[in-house]
């Protein structure tokens, strides 16, 4: 759950260096993709995006541009050195690869085999997966002391109420706080109200839902 | 009688609920019906009594392992551990005794109402306890169990081919449920104006879920922002819904007309009063009658203040379903026999005082924010409607 393979795709287009940029667009816009990794002998040996295609070319229009789609080959622009991912990386390693490189996508090497392709559209949908985004709920956000023990005091009141717990992300407060962390909770309810009644109660702080 | 409203409703629909102190209490329905009766709305209009629906009829929608899962769960067969898998059993939707026959007869109210109308039989009809619009195909969910808008849809486009129906949901909740089971479908719009789920249940609704495939455009949706007030939400109606409807010609309008939007209600956010209780259906009134001749069924929904809030906001619906002046004050009879049960002080007036709500401290860039979102809409969602 929640590695490179569980989102990526396996079945990547892939270029040789010796393609031209036209039928490296061409392929692009077919198959609605941005990213073609560049495979030599079956090794990869680079990465090329439709932008590194398009600022090779001529813009549309430019009399020039039906000639450069022909002569410019892959290997000219493609990226040489590749940030890659394996299939048993955490999907939060790829995702913060792909923040720190500031690109948005890596191929997928099992050994030297290329064997997938995650892209931040990939990582997006984890995410919403992740979050429980694309079921129903009610989004409940509590402070919990940055101690052992708090997140599970919160889950189990919630637990007691027979409100199921659809997913929870912790993160840190805003700087200038008291040392804490904000739960970030769906809960499978209508009716949040009631279980940040009992949680008040029990002494957490509960940012929402507001109490009446 | 042409031209006369009818209003769907018997005992046996009350007992719809979840029992102790489950904020869903079909107590609502009697508090608003008894309102009616003692404001004299009622006097020239019996009600009108419904089948339960069958299970032909909840199967147009719904699986039959659901349908299954909820009559086994009512006659206390089913185990905890399955029925949650479906939704039941669960905090919201706990299970309660004949839980099958209850849901099927609020569904078969909606039904009956809609095909009073189609058949001529009556020019508007309202059935109050329906509106359950959080039901799923195979899942119940924020205390829906059946989806009555939904199975009255299916039934219709069975019954009338080629039937056109425009679904408006005001209810503060996303009407997620219909919108699902008619995503991909042209004949049938959805529009549901509530506030965003990003603050609250069921957390979607957002405006770029408009539908897909040849549905694509057939869903409408207009988030709100929490403390939406009155006008803000009214002016939201008007730049939305009337633009949406007359795009879309129907020949039918289904109103799920939930009133939990009201400052009081216990389970959201958002800040109306009793006047847009009287703005809404004034305004999908006309447009019934500009658009469809006057074809109209209206069905509750949410609604959590029992008391001060649901039965004068039904009662206000019913009025305009029926062509009725809403009188000024609550009667007295009533006022007697509920005070002493009532948690809360009871509303001497039919309508809410505007002084009682004060405009809060950041109405007008909550406003901006509503009215940008609506103009999204205009821009990005009406134009895909033919």
């Amino acid at each position: 759950m929640l590695q490179v393979k569980d989102s990526m795709a396996r079945e990547v287009t892939t270029l040789s260096p010796g393609d031209t940029a036209g039928d490296a667009l061409a392929l692009c816009r077919e198959r609605r993709i941005r990213h073609l990794p560049v495979l030599e002998d079956g090794s990869l040996v680079g990465i090329v995006s439709d932008r590194d295609l398009r600022s090779a070319t001529p813009a549309f229009g430019d009399s020039a541009r039906a000639a450069a789609l022909a002569e410019v080959r892959v290997g000219d622009v493609m990226a040489r050195e590749v940030v890659t991912a394996r299939p048993d990386d955490p999907i939060d390693t790829a995702a913060n690869a792909m923040r720190e490189e500031r690109i948005n996508c890596l191929p997928v090497l099992e050994g030297d085999d290329l064997v997938g392709i995650v892209t931040s559209s990939d990582v997006m949908e984890s995410l919403v997966y992740l979050l429980g985004a694309h079921e129903p709920g009610s989004r409940m956000e509590i402070v919990v002391p940055d101690r052992p023990g708090t997140l599970a005091g919160v889950a189990g009141l919630i637990g007691e109420l027979g409100v199921n717990i659809v997913s929870v992300v912790t993160g840190p407060r805003q700087v200038g706080e008291p040392p804490s962390r904000v739960a970030v909770f769906r809960v499978d309810t209508i009716n949040p109200t009631h279980a940040a009644g009992v949680l008040e109660k029990a002494g957490y702080t509960v940012l929402w839902p507001p109490r009446p | 009688v042409t031209g006369k409203a009818a209003i769907v409703h018997d005992n046996a629909l009350e007992s719809y609920g979840f029992g102790g102190e489950h904020p869903f209490n079909p107590l609502r329905l009697r508090l608003t019906l008894e309102l009616c009766r003692d404001l004299g709305l009622l006097d020239s209009y019996p009600q009108t009594p419904s089948e339960p629906a069958t299970d032909g009829d909840l199967t147009t929608v719904h699986s039959l392992t659901y349908v299954r899962m909820v009559q086994a769960a009512g006659r206390g067969a089913a185990r905890i551990s399955r029925l949650l898998d479906y939704g039941l059993g669960s905090g919201d939707n706990p299970v309660f005794p004949d839980m099958h026959e209850a849901c099927a007869r609020v569904v078969g109210g909606v039904l009956e109402s809609c095909r009073l109308v189609m058949r001529g039989d009556a020019a508007h009809a309202m059935c109050v306890s329906g509106g359950l619009h959080h039901a799923m195909r195979s899942r119940a969910s924020g205390f829906c169990v059946y989806n009555d808008a939904g199975v009255a849809i299916a039934r219709l486009k069975e019954e009338h081919p080629g039937i056109r129906i425009a679904y408006v949901d005001t209810d503060a909740h996303h009407g997620d449920g219909v919108q699902w089971m008619f995503f991909e479908d042209p004949d049938v719009l959805t529009v549901s104006i509530h506030e965003s789920g990003r603050y609250i249940f069921p957390g979607r609704g957002e405006v770029h879920e408009k539908g897909r495939g040849e549905g694509k455009g057939y869903s409408v949706n207009v988030p709100l922002q929490p403390y939406t007030d009155d006008d803000s939400f009214i002016a939201t109606f008007e730049t939305v819904v009337p633009e949406a409807l007359r795009a879309f010609g129907p020949d039918l309008i289904l109103s799920q007309n939930g009133c939990d939007a009201h400052k009081l209600d216990p389970l959201t956010h958002l800040s109306a009063t009793t006047r847009l209780y009287e703005h809404l259906p004034a305004a999908i009134h006309d447009l019934a009658h500009e658009l469809c001749e006057g074809r109209w069924v209206a069905t509750g929904g949410g609604g959590y203040d029992i008391w001060r809030v649901v039965p004068r906001a039904w009662s206000a619906l019913w009025a305009a379903v029926s062509h009725q002046q809403l009188p000024k004050e609550i009667p007295e009879d009533w006022l007697e026999k509920w005070e002493a049960k009532s948690p809360v002080g009871l509303p001497r007036l039919v309508r809410d005082d505007p002084a009682d709500y004060p405009a809060g401290p950041r109405q007008a860039e909550i406003s901006d924010k509503n009215r940008r979102t609506a103009e999204e809409v205009i821009e990005k969602v009406l134009p895909l409607i033919r």
